[in-house]
């Protein structure tokens, strides 16, 4: 997950997650104290429509790799245009320009930009201070930072150039997913180009200011896209979350005061200081501005990653750019709406979701990484759901208990369901567990392993029930006949 | 019906002796039963349950220090019963009786049995009984072990017993040291983490 | 004793030195104010960094926890202590979160008891229900806590399907058992060694619910503090392998009493059952060993029951020691002392207790000898043992937290008192405690500036010539420990005398009343020996009759000295009942209530935990009978008037768990200043160097199978192609 999902949704307080249904349970009266704070009413509709964004508003102009990904087409394409500008312009005209802009954090959480860079603006105690660009793109079904550091390399270093000019840090270190051999070369390269032209190192663009840009190869765990365990990772130990507080801004790499963004939300940032955040904020409903990058895979005719508006309906972005669902809309059985640790949500929900974060947080579910897992009805939904419950399984680091042990126990569960091999009270166990894991561990990868479950659960129960009945009767003849 | 005998003669007996200080709580399981069963006609009916009756934490794991005996007889004047308590003169004079304070114990992290002040005797031979292994012993305060919430509680007891007594001094405590998570992460300290 | 009672009931005026007491006076920033907190609506002012977790304690709650310990550095992994604090959407961990003004925590809410019953139901999940072959049994904080805070049934169905986590056991030495299903990676043993024992042979391998605690590669824990780990587990993953299914705890007896197999003088708790030790504990003490207690003092105890000596022996006409009664024993003693005619040596080793010392004193004064003499030499010029502060470790154990330089020359604590290490390795930790080390290169488990092997080099430190001077004499709060055992050496009165010169120098610059000058005992008798007017072993007048008490010293016993009755008192068999012509059985430290003094001149009391065995006795009844028998019989008929003796000789004797401090260090220094000046050049040596010296020091550890295992474990491990020695 381009950390993501994981990397900062325990800063926000996540509204969504389903008390509902379910209201049986005893714990219920629990579950409502925790969460939402968001039942605020829906951002106001400036626009008639969101979507269709017109090329001359698109970032990322080489996302298909159809131009030169190197220094000279990244110039051309308006990439390092008055870099030294906006460096010279300072510290507060950037998080000004960030802030107005209304950028929130592409990576999962959402978490304000502008905000969070300006948390690293606090008197220096003379440690250094540290951009790191989450780079662990690892969320199943996203597919978005690996376009940008392929294709447009430049415009994730001048981000970093910018962003860490922005919160005064000395280096910015890119953990990119060690799976993404041919990113990572492009990278450097581009990185060694921009060295060459002067446009980082000592005195970067001629600014006065120096600033660094590292790559650091990740070795192949989820996990440490979430953003203190990709410290702890880039600091050479295992990746295992560190609790919060301290917050990277405090004690983050080395020590030092550190700030985790994701590639999309950097690499974003120097076209909003150049075309300014009144732009962006012009984009997308209020509070959700600014363009995106769409995955979408799955049962849809033509899978991609697509720059779009945000608050662009999830119906028209999938006919618009998927090609629609293979058989058709009425085909349509659910959609993982921001990569694979976000709940599910079935078709008369996304007849009317808009790709936004209060958009989806409406829909109980949330927009993560904004890539959609399209499912049509050919999909087993139980075995698809268990099978990212493997995932995370797997992938969780084994440090705090409820992760390590309870995502096991939903694995085998799970497992069971998609035979139906079980009692339907344990629906409510399962849903029960899933509760008992999110919100009490570490990290968030707890909370993005039981959500997929909620969203199963809350959707998908008859369904369930159906598969128990199924499994019962089979028994009851198979002993029968025997 | 042993139910109901307890109903009759405890609640006289026992709340005559036993008075909560506090009026409104309850503390303590004994003290909380009893209650109980003075106040809660539905009592019963848990009874007929399978289910077990559903206690308060408080109630289970409390402290029942705030509960105290009321209608005693103190004497004021040190008194030694020793020649009327019947201890076999041998167990008066020679015995040594050390006051202590528990120290937590390493294996565990609870600290409940800690706070009070245990008197014990001096340690005699024991030995293993041929018959069935179990540990026997010719010494009948072996396994005399008071606890007092007050040092002087049991300095007194002691006294007033005839038995010689020392007392060991009460642990020291150290001060709390700050403990910071954000020290495994520094860079520049050693207390940085280096395994896990 | 009973007169110390009264000062004792008055903690106030003890003489100890409060830690923290230097440390406010040196740079600390000005008290920063209190915050408010609230725990369970109780309002509690607290510092500023302060847990929720500690937050609570003071309010007298206490937090459920695993991986959290007191003497370990925060982890916030088995989330247990999560707790409701008001407004926050989700619960906290309590071990790791520090308080804000104005909080109000709940522990005992719904959401917080959702959230422990939660993870005790998780943590219990892939925990085995093996309870009843389990030796935590009945010490085992997952029962204890899954008792007060777990569920009243269990939901895991899935014990029907497809089971639980199994794992694989691991072989870390002789010592530690490990059953690793149990493990519910709490992470406190690699905390603890990586911490407090230095050395980083556990971890985490494996992610997810597949990952283990271990050593990655199977190897031995080479510590010499591995038992604590035992004590750390909080379930029955790490046990003793020795104590291994033997007994349980509320079947034992539990006898507060102190280590003898070191000069610290540790608290331990001795388990018994029906009259034999069956384990032996820490006692928590913060001034000594704090929590934690070392592999030698906690294993063995077997060596308590081999080797033993059971009953009287005399040598008879084949020169053969045949058993007799203790009567015949006596008679035999009493002859042999009566015809020597005052012409007696006693000398006493470095297990004895203080009662039997100076019973044996008495005794020998008045049969007319004054030769009383201790196992271990120190040097007798200059000032010799006439001041105490010569000879103890006069800035106290908890003391080096205070200090911000450490010279060790001629000595390796890390073995000669694994605690007294410890203290150095916290302080190093937390403190940023520098250490210099003058002596054979050694690893002491933490970095430090090696200053070479020639005492040469102290020599020069005395006269300010060398390097290292330089940072010495900017320390505020320097010390210097200088190991007992170079004594031994012939020219050991030269290394005092120029080690009490570099501390007169430095404590020109040093903060007033701060002791420098520190000497490490090797045995837990030496103190109270000197203490009560013992001479230091150098070198043995010839004598009609050798009274050795426990004395087992090498030198001593290599050869039995022609013309001389040998009389052993002691409990094991081993080179000192060896030549002699009569062995009296005595009780072990387990076996006895005594007093021992220990290297910083703290005397404290073991308890009588077991009978000694057969027909050993007592030491001090023995020379008491002997007394009788020889016929100056001794004024002392129980151990109280004992005690009264030892109080007249020597007060600070009798006052058990006080520090008896000692300043005459410029005295000392100044008779020994023409001694300073000479050179000396034979290199330094420790006797223990490596981790398989440590095992087998005493007469009771080298009884002991299981430290023979121990050794044997280590020479095994050194053996294999992973080994990488850190010296």
């Amino acid at each position: 997950m381009n950390g993501s999902a994981l990397v900062r949704s325990n800063l926000v307080v996540k509204g969504h997650g389903g008390a509902i249904g379910l209201p049986s349970l005893a714990f219920k009266n629990v579950l409502q104290t925790r969460q939402n704070t968001t039942a605020a009413a829906p951002p106001p509709e400036l626009k008639a429509s969101y979507g269709n964004l017109s090329d001359s508003d698109r970032i990322f102009t080489n996302l298909y790799g159809r131009h030169d990904w190197q220094l000279k087409g990244a110039l051309k394409r308006g990439d390092w245009y008055k870099t030294k500008e906006i460096l010279i312009k300072g510290t507060d005209y950037i998080i000004n320009e960030v802030k107005t802009s209304g950028l929130r954090g592409r990576g999962g959480a959402g978490f304000p930009t502008g905000m969070k860079w300006s948390f690293m603006n606090k008197p220096s105690d003379g440690r250094p201070k540290y951009l790191v660009v989450n780079a662990d793109e690892g969320e199943p079904g996203t597919c978005k930072d690996r376009e940008i550091m392929r294709h447009d390399p430049h415009k994730l270093i001048e981000g970093c150039l910018v962003a860490g000019r922005a919160m005064g840090a000395c280096a910015a270190y890119i953990y990119i997913r060690g799976e993404f051999y041919n990113e990572a070369s492009n990278l450097q390269q581009a990185i060694c180009e921009a060295y060459q032209a002067g446009l980082i190192g000592k005195n970067a663009c001629n600014s006065g200011y120096d600033f660094d840009v590292f790559v650091h190869r990740g070795a192949g765990a989820y996990i440490c896209g979430e953003e203190t365990a990709l410290i702890e990772s880039l600091e050479g130990k295992q990746g295992k979350p560190r609790l919060k507080p301290p917050f990277p801004a405090d004690v983050g790499v080395f020590g030092c005061p550190t700030t985790v963004s994701n590639v999309e939300t950097v690499a974003v940032a120097p076209t909003i200081c150049r075309r300014g955040g009144a732009w962006f904020l012009g984009l997308g409903r209020p509070r959700n501005s600014g363009t995106k990058l769409f995955n979408i895979s799955g049962h849809v005719n033509n899978p991609c990653t697509v720059e779009e508006e945000m608050s662009i309906p999830l119906k028209e972005l999938i006919e618009r750019h998927a090609g629609g669902i293979i058989g058709g809309w009425d085909n349509l059985l659910a959609v993982i709406p921001g990569g694979s640790s976000t709940p599910l949500i079935p078709k008369h929900v996304c007849e009317t979701a808009i790709m936004d974060f209060d958009g989806l947080v409406a829909a109980q579910t949330s927009l993560g990484t904004a890539a959609l897992i399209v499912m049509n009805k050919q999909t087993d939904i139980v075995k698809a759901i268990a099978r990212l419950i493997m995932f995370y399984k797997h992938e969780s680091c084994g440090q705090c208990t409820p992760c390590r042990e309870g995502i096991n126990w939903m694995n085998k569960i799970m497992y069971r369901f998609v035979d139906g091999q079980a009692q339907s009270s344990e629906i409510d166990m399962l849903w029960e567990i899933s509760k008992q894991i999110e919100g009490h561990t570490i990290c968030a990868l707890g909370d993005g392993a039981a959500w997929p479950v909620q969203g199963l659960i809350r959707h998908f129960r008859p369904e369930l029930e159906c598969r128990m009945k199924k499994y019962q009767e089979q028994n009851e003849k198979q002993a029968l006949s025997n | 019906m042993a139910f109901n005998l307890l109903k009759q003669s405890a609640n006289t007996v026992i709340r005559n002796a036993v008075v909560p200080s506090s009026t409104s709580v309850t503390r303590g399981l004994f003290t909380g039963a009893v209650q109980l069963a003075k106040e809660d006609k539905g009592l019963e009916q848990v009874y007929t349950k399978k289910e077990s009756l559903l206690l308060d934490t408080n109630n289970v794991i409390g402290k029942t220090s705030n509960t105290s005996v009321q209608n005693y007889i103190e004497v004021d004047n040190k008194v030694d019963l020793s020649s009327v308590t019947g201890v076999p003169e041998e167990h008066v004079k020679t015995r040594l009786v050390k006051i202590s304070k528990a120290t937590k114990n390493v294996m565990q992290s609870g600290t409940d049995n800690t706070h009070n002040w245990v008197m014990e005797f001096d340690n005699r031979e024991r030995w293993e009984n041929p018959l069935m292994g179990w540990t026997s012993t010719g010494d009948p305060l072996s396994n005399m072990k008071i606890e007092f919430a007050e040092r002087t509680d049991a300095i007194n007891f002691c006294e007033k017993n005839g038995w010689k007594w020392y007392l060991e001094a009460e642990n020291k405590t150290r001060p709390i040291r700050s403990k910071s998570y954000a020290n495994n992460f520094s860079w520049n300290k050693r207390t940085r983490t280096s395994t896990k | 004793m009973f007169r110390t009672t009264l000062q004792r009931t008055v903690p106030c005026i003890r003489l100890v030195v409060a830690p923290g007491q230097f440390r406010l006076n040196s740079n600390a920033p000005a008290p920063p104010s209190k915050l408010e907190v609230f725990i369970d609506d109780k309002k509690v002012l607290v510092d500023p960094g302060t847990t929720v977790l500690q937050a609570a304690a003071l309010a007298g709650v206490e937090i459920p926890r695993f991986c959290y310990h007191e003497r370990l550095a925060v982890a916030g992994n088995c989330r247990m202590c999560l707790v409701e604090v008001e407004r926050s959407p989700k619960p906290v961990a309590a071990c790791a979160m520090p308080v804000m003004n104005g909080w109000k925590i709940k522990t005992n809410s719904e959401l917080t008891r959702k959230a422990r019953e939660g993870v005790m139901e998780f943590l219990l999940m892939n925990h085995p229900l093996d309870c009843p072959i389990c030796d935590q049994g009945g010490e085992c904080d997952l029962q204890d806590q899954s008792m007060a805070f777990g569920s009243d049934r269990s939901r895991f169905v899935d014990i029907d399907y497809s089971g639980k986590r199994a794992v694989e056991d691991k072989d870390i030495g002789p010592l530690v058992k490990t059953i690793m299903t149990r493990c519910i990676h709490c992470t406190r043993c690699i905390r603890f060694a990586s911490e407090v024992a230095g050395v980083d042979d556990l971890g985490t391998t494996g992610r997810g619910s597949d990952m283990q605690v271990g050593t990655y590669i199977e190897k031995m824990f080479l510590s010499e503090l591995s038992g604590n780990v035992i004590d750390l587990c909080p379930v029955g993953a790490l046990t003793s392998k020795p104590y291994s299914f033997s007994a349980r705890p509320w079947e034992t007896r539990k006898t507060d009493s102190v280590d003898v197999l070191d000069a610290l003088g540790s608290n331990i708790v001795v388990s018994t059952r029906a009259g034999d030790v069956m384990r032996i504990l820490p006692r928590l003490n913060e001034d000594i060993n704090e929590e934690w207690l070392s592999d030698k003092s906690r294993f063995s105890y077997d060596g308590l029951k081999r080797q033993r000596l059971i009953t009287p022996l005399v040598k008879d006409n084949k020169g053969n020691l045949v058993p007799v009664e203790w009567e015949d024993a006596l008679v035999a003693t009493s002859r042999a002392l009566i015809n020597a005619n005052g012409n007696i040596v006693g000398v006493s080793g470095g297990l004895s207790d203080a009662e039997s010392m100076i019973a044996l004193k008495d005794l020998l004064n008045r049969l007319g000898s004054e030769q009383l003499y201790t196992e271990e030499p120190f040097p007798m010029t200059g000032s010799g043992t006439d001041f105490r502060s010569s000879y103890i470790l006069n800035s106290s154990i908890s003391g080096l937290e205070q200090a911000d330089l450490v010279l060790l020359i001629g000595t390796n604590p890390r073995y000669e008192a694994p605690l007294l290490n410890t203290r150095i390795r916290k302080s190093y930790v937390h403190n940023d405690l520098e250490i210099a080390l003058l002596g054979p290169k050694v690893d002491l488990s933490y970095d430090y500036e090696y200053l070479g092997e020639s005492p040469a080099i102290l020599k020069d430190l005395a006269e300010k010539r060398h390097a290292f001077y330089a940072k010495l004499s900017k320390a505020k709060r320097p010390v210097i420990i200088l190991g007992a055992q170079q004594f031994e050496r012939e020219d050991g009165a030269i290394l005092l005398a120029q080690a009490q010169q570099l501390s007169q120098e430095l404590n020109k610059n040093a903060d007033k009343g701060w002791k420098i000058l520190n000497v490490l005992q090797q045995v837990a008798g030496q103190v109270a020996a000197l203490d009560l007017g013992y001479k230091p072993y150098n070198n043995l007048p010839a004598a009609k009759v050798l009274y050795l008490l426990g004395a087992d010293n090498e030198s001593l016993t290599k050869c039995k000295p022609a013309g001389t009755t040998v009389i052993y008192q002691g409990h094991h068999g081993d080179a000192g009942a060896a030549i002699a012509d009569i062995v009296l059985p005595g009780a072990a430290y387990t076996e006895k209530q005594a007093t021992y003094v220990n290297t910083e001149g703290r005397a404290q009391q073991t308890l009588m935990a077991v009978q000694p065995p057969g027909m050993a006795r007592s030491d001090w009844k023995i020379i008491r009978a002997i007394s009788e028998f020889v016929g100056v019989k001794l004024p002392y008929d129980t151990l109280n008037e004992v005690r009264d003796r030892l109080t007249d000789v020597c007060p600070s004797m009798t006052r058990y768990g006080d520090l008896e401090p000692a300043n005459y260090l410029v005295q000392a220094s100044d008779l020994a200043k023409d001694l300073s000046s000479q050179t000396v050049s034979t290199p330094l040596n420790v006797k223990q160097i490596t981790l398989e010296d440590f095992y087998m020091t005493d007469s009771i550890s080298r009884s002991s199978p299981t430290m023979a295992k121990c050794i044997q474990a280590v020479r095994k491990q050194k053996e294999s192609k992973y080994y990488e020695s850190r010296a």
